[in-house]
């Protein structure tokens, strides 16, 4: 069995279809490439002199924002922080690269022996990004937590707290950093003689950004960009794509820190500080901060800006040489207006279009629609998977306290695989709240919860969810900017990972059982309420849980939709062979779909039996229908 | 023993103005989940205007009044120009265009005055001290301490017993349902940069009587300890703002008389350490506040 | 008293709400039923002021009120009691009450808190309480209470028996009859289609979007094309 399943894992790769998420994508970014390099090199013959360096720089600040666009893109936490990592891989470069005869000049007395250090660029390169990757793990660990605790925002500020503190301790630690003024330097100015390394590092962050994205890590990461909880609920933990996604971004930084600081010759706090964040951070936002395309495409539009703004600051019309006068604009075009372009360009592009100029396009997803057939709806098959596994769930004596008030006591119920059991009872029994200790939201003051035997209490959401209890949400949690396809492939690689890949039904043919093929490539957020409710249940099916735990599917349903949905809920669990353990206070809906009923009232379970059982106890009548109010 | 005592009445003084900075961004944060990244050009805008109107003169009893003034002014400006406009958008939306206007303020500054230090005088009182047995206690701190107090027992009240203060923590808790009730969106989101400004604008005068001095991005640093205290004490919530901020002042102050003097100067990277261990072990800050997410 | 003419809302690329017709008289209990997505939220956030609709017009008592904010609506005397009800849960059912007081006079104030003291004596006992802590039928109860503190003159509720163990939703519907009794204007969309038909003067029936019917409930009950909206019908 184990055996079976690394092999299945290995099967499942890397990327879901290598056409589409490696060839496409690799074509895509190589003509980009292309088109980056030549659009710099007719600006450089075009104006002599100064403009071979600005390409130089736009090209080294293009490895920089595609580095920061693999973390913010990819998991929509928004990083000042990679500018401090770049100022980490600056110096970790500058001190290893520099000769020692340099060095004993600005830091003589640098620690553990680094003035003596000579190891030459590449390998200076190498432990650049190894020290700054590493100490990105530490970073990441309190990123991830803190997020994942008090939302992006938490992450956001400890990023804004790293850049500050890597600034203040490259002030403050001159034996180390050549401190606030001098700084560290090579001998001569510019120490870089040859773009190829630049051209190399630019393709390679280009070719890995764009396959991060449409590789398994990268499609998780972007589940939890759009709901965090509910991706948790599908078996994923962003905390891991978030750090994975980090250390790439980090490693794609450093070496572009590194080009940087070479190219410059030298370095200095200010470099790596707020300007160059924003700088940066504006080149990112204006292209698109979802899009590899949008992030190279902001870097040209803001590289071109920016040294309009510089010109128009100098010289005022005289740039144009058209013989305007600016005299009236004086009061505008100064020294430093760039830096007021920047911040204003920013601050237009988060009220005006935030998501940039691209937005979520992608030019190899354009080159792959435009190359494409379109497809015909699969066939959704009639036979369905052999429920072979006989797993059981059985949930013994729960208990939960909200302060004073006891939302459950000693409550429990018992499922097997192939059977429907339902909860009801009245508004305040306890029902949603038994689902939320079952998927492990909320701790239960005591009790078990056992799956095939093994205990679940305290065990992490999206561990309960790979073990097989996947869930719906009775609000609607879907990934709203992801397409219809995607939410279902989504947990569909989460269940390949965990099951046989051949026998998960296709994401296409979930789709398309959902009756959602029409709207396969339409975002999720831009679906109606019931076509929404119905890719809940198809996501939530994708994960092949053995039990699908389903919240109040019929909530706000009209008698019509709610006996639809009965025939949905069963095709769904029969097509993946699961489970089905159902809330709902839609009495006329659980008595058509379920075999066995459980009916809680304040916290306790009062009622078990057959619809038929259930429908003519007294006890339920007295609690559900009955005379007393709560 | 003595030598704590001194620290922790210094660590009060720092302390005091990082809760009354972080109050301001978790009042902001409170009723529009923006994190303020532009709270300290509060302060950088009072650093100019004591800047011109001391070199002027003018003694500090009449600047001080004229740097709260300004900072609630400049506060409500902001929000008219900029987060009027980005009111319900995405937590990115709303960090990016907190940062956008710290750059478009800072780089006014630059483009219309100079990006070299102006240097103002301080009150004469700010470097005396007073003894209580082997304690020195800095006048400035008692005064600091003194003020913090009443400020918070002032916001207190206000959030706490008057009408403005209820539609405060309804439109905190849910803002359309307030919307619903007649609470004014305008006047709840406005007071709540006036009242913010108003923080700042106390701290600020603080700050600057110690500093003594302005540049362009002067606003850095307040904002970063305002924002940091929030988080500590947990985001979402005002009392914690106010612990996160003491908390803050604290650590730095026992750090800094604790450490080595070789590596003295970098306090602040063994705060950002104690910060991210802190939310290794207690990822919700001091205070949790209560996610009224519904699943 | 209340207009609604060729209303249309969207949702980036959906039409939740097109062309909608709708008045409301003084004194009248209108009803809107319709399944699930048919539009009705949508009809009554467009009409509070909570969306913003792409295009038609909505007036009340002849003023044009198309766009306007909830807060300028709740002044000129229109309530909305949303969908989940949406308490304040950290706050004390006072409290609650207090906010939804917040456009009248102190005095005022004072004297509706304690008239809906009479009416929900529930209320009252547990005025200091977290209103997090109130059951469902008693937090349903606050809702519209908080409502009518601002004295609307068109009170509209939104599923107000939604989620609610059957006894509670007689709870419910008792109200609405005594609000109705006491002349008050209702607007209210309501899943329960049988029990609405019982208390409303008229009815609207919404689907897909559009408004489909109109008429008292004796009326649409008959229309076979309708027995979908009416099949089974939750009324236990």
């Amino acid at each position: 069995m184990a055996d079976q399943r690394s092999l299945n894992a290995t099967h499942a790769g890397m990327f879901p279809n290598l056409r589409r998420d490696v060839a496409f994508p690799v074509v895509g970014v190589g003509l980009l490439f292309g088109a980056f390099i030549a659009v710099g090199l007719l600006y450089q013959s075009l104006f002599s002199g100064a403009a071979e360096r600005l390409v130089t720089i736009a090209l080294i600040d293009a490895i920089i924002v595609l580095g920061i666009q693999i973390y913010v893109g990819n998991t929509g936490v928004l990083s000042f922080g990679h500018i401090g990592f770049g100022a980490i891989a600056g110096y970790t470069f500058a001190i290893f690269a520099i000769a020692p005869a340099e060095k004993a000049k600005r830091i003589p007395d640098a620690p553990f022996g680094l003035t003596d250090v000579d190891v030459g660029s590449l390998a200076a390169v190498a432990v650049a990004v190894a020290v700054t990757v590493v100490v990105a793990v530490f970073v990441g660990i309190g990123l991830a937590r803190s997020g994942a605790e008090s939302g992006a925002v938490a992450a956001t500020v400890i990023t804004l707290a790293l850049l500050f503190v890597t600034h203040e301790v490259a002030r403050h630690w001159p034996e180390m950093t050549g401190g606030e003024r001098a700084g560290l330097s090579f001998r001569i100015g510019g120490a870089l003689d040859t773009r190829m390394p630049i051209y190399l590092a630019l393709a390679g962050a280009l070719v890995l950004a764009r396959l991060f994205a449409q590789s398994r890590r990268g499609r998780l990461a972007k589940a939890g960009r759009e709901d965090d909880l509910a991706a948790r609920a599908m078996g994923v933990n962003p905390m891991v794509q978030q750090m994975i996604a980090l250390l790439i971004s980090v490693a794609v930084v450093s070496i572009g820190a590194s080009l940087r600081v070479y190219e410059t010759g030298s370095i200095l706090p200010e470099n790596f500080f707020f300007n160059y964040t924003l700088l940066t951070l504006a080149m990112l936002i204006v292209g698109g901060r979802n899009s590899v395309t949008g992030a190279l495409f902001g870097v040209a539009v803001m590289t071109v800006g920016r040294e309009l703004a510089r010109r128009l600051g100098q010289d005022g019309f005289e740039v144009f040489g058209l013989g305007l006068d600016s005299a009236p604009l004086d009061w505008i075009f100064r020294e430093n207006l760039q830096t007021v372009f920047f911040g204003v360009a920013m601050l237009g592009f988060m009220i005006w279009r935030p998501k940039g100029l691209l937005s979520d396009w992608e030019f190899d997803d354009w080159l792959y629609r435009r190359f494409t057939r379109t497809q015909s709806a699969p066939v959704v098959p009639e036979t369905t998977m052999d429920s072979d596994q006989d797993a059981r769930l059985e949930v013994d004596d729960v208990s939960v306290a909200f302060g004073g008030f006891q939302a459950l006591s000693q409550a429990g119920f018992e499922v097997r695989s192939g059977q429907v059991v339902g909860i009801i009872g009245p508004n305040g029994a306890g029902k949603t709240t038994m689902l939320n200790v079952v998927t492990g939201l909320v701790p239960a003051t005591s009790g078990r919860v056992r799956l095939n035997g093994a205990d679940l209490i305290g065990t992490p959401s999206h561990e309960i969810a790979r073990a097989g209890l996947v869930r719906t949400f009775q609000n609607l949690r879907l990934f709203g900017s992801l397409t219809v396809r995607e939410n279902v492939q989504v947990t569909r690689l989460v269940a390949i990972a965990e099951h046989d890949d051949r026998s998960t039904p296709e994401a296409d043919v979930l789709v398309a059982a959902a009756g959602l093929w029409d709207h396969r490539d339409r975002r999720a957020s831009e679906l109606d309420y019931g076509n929404s409710r119905r890719l809940e249940l198809a996501r939530a099916a994708a994960a092949r849980p053995l039990f699908l735990l389903l919240d109040e599917p019929t909530s706000g349903m009209s008698d019509t939709e709610s006996l639809a949905m009965v025939e949905q809920v069963q095709t769904m669990a029969a097509l993946v062979g699961a489970g089905v353990v159902v809330i709902d206070h839609d009495l006329d809906f659980i008595i058509g779909i379920c075999d066995r009923i459980y009916c809680l009232d304040r916290g306790t379970v009062i009622a078990v039996g057959t619809p038929e059982e259930i429908q003519a106890d007294s006890a339920v009548q007295a609690a559900y229908l009955g005379s007393s109010a709560s | 023993m003595t030598e704590l005592l001194q620290n922790l009445i210094d660590g009060l003084g720092r302390g005091s103005i990082y809760a009354l900075l972080a109050l301001g961004v978790a009042v902001i944060f409170g009723v529009m989940h923006l994190l303020n990244f532009a709270h300290g050009e509060l302060i950088t805008v009072s650093g100019y205007v004591a800047f011109w109107t001391i070199s002027e003169g003018w003694s500090w009893y009449l600047v001080t009044p004229i740097i709260i003034g300004t900072a609630i002014v400049t506060s409500l400006v902001i929000e008219r120009v900029a987060f009027s406009r980005v009111r319900g958008s995405s937590d990115f939306t709303l960090l990016l265009t907190s940062f956008g206007v710290h750059f478009v303020v800072s780089a006014i500054f630059l483009l219309y005055v100079s990006a070299s230090v102006k240097t103002f005088s301080r009150p004469g009182w700010v470097t005396n001290t007073y003894s209580i047995g082997s304690l020195h206690i800095e006048v400035f701190d008692t005064v600091v301490i003194g003020v913090t107090l009443v400020t918070l027992l002032g916001t207190s009240w206000l959030i706490q017993r008057t009408m403005f203060g209820l539609a405060l923590r309804a439109a905190a808790a849910d803002f359309d349902t307030a919307r619903l009730m007649g609470v004014r969106s305008d006047t709840v989101i406005r007071g709540a940069f006036a009242l913010s400004g108003l923080l700042a604008g106390i701290a600020g005068v603080f700050w600057l009587m110690r500093a003594g001095n302005t540049v362009p991005s002067a606003g850095i640093a307040p904002m970063l300890k305002g924002v940091l205290a929030a988080l500590i004490g947990g985001l979402g919530s005002l009392r914690g703002a106010v612990l996160g901020g003491f908390v803050l002042g604290l650590a730095e102050v026992l750090l800094r008389s604790r450490l080595p003097d070789s590596v003295a100067s970098l306090t602040e990277g063994f705060v950002f350490l104690l910060i991210a261990l802190l939310f290794i072990f207690r990822p919700q800050g001091l205070i949790r506040v209560a996610h009224a997410e519904r699943v | 008293m209340l207009e609604v003419s060729r209303l249309t809302t969207r949702y980036g690329a959906i039409s939740a709400l097109r062309d909608a017709d709708l008045h409301v008289g003084s004194g009248e209990v209108v009803g809107l039923i319709g399944p699930n997505g048919a539009g009705k939220t949508t009809l009554l956030g467009s009409i509070a002021g909570l969306l913003s609709p792409a295009a038609g017009s909505v007036t009340f008592d002849g003023t044009d009120i198309t766009g306007n904010s909830p807060e300028k609506l709740l002044r000129l005397g229109v309530a909305l009691v949303p969908e989940h009800r949406r308490i304040f849960g950290d706050l004390t059912v006072e409290e609650n009450l207090k906010i939804g007081g917040i456009t009248q006079s102190r005095d005022e104030r004072a004297e509706l808190l304690h008239e809906m003291g009479d009416r929900f004596p529930v209320l009252r006992e547990k005025r200091t309480v977290a209103a997090g802590y109130l059951s469902g039928g008693e937090s349903q109860q606050l809702a519209i209470a908080r409502a009518l503190m601002s004295k609307p003159r068109l009170l509209m509720m939104d599923e107000p028996s939604l989620g609610l163990a059957p006894v509670l939703v007689d709870v419910v519907f008792e109200l609405i009859e005594t609000l109705r009794s006491q002349g008050r204007t209702l607007l209210v969309v309501e899943q329960n289609a049988t029990r609405m038909l019982e208390v409303a003067d008229r009815a609207y029936v919404l689907r897909s979007g559009e408004v489909v019917a109109e008429g008292t409930g004796s009326e649409l009950r008959e229309r076979p094309d309708l027995f979908d909206t009416f099949v089974g019908g939750n009324g236990q």
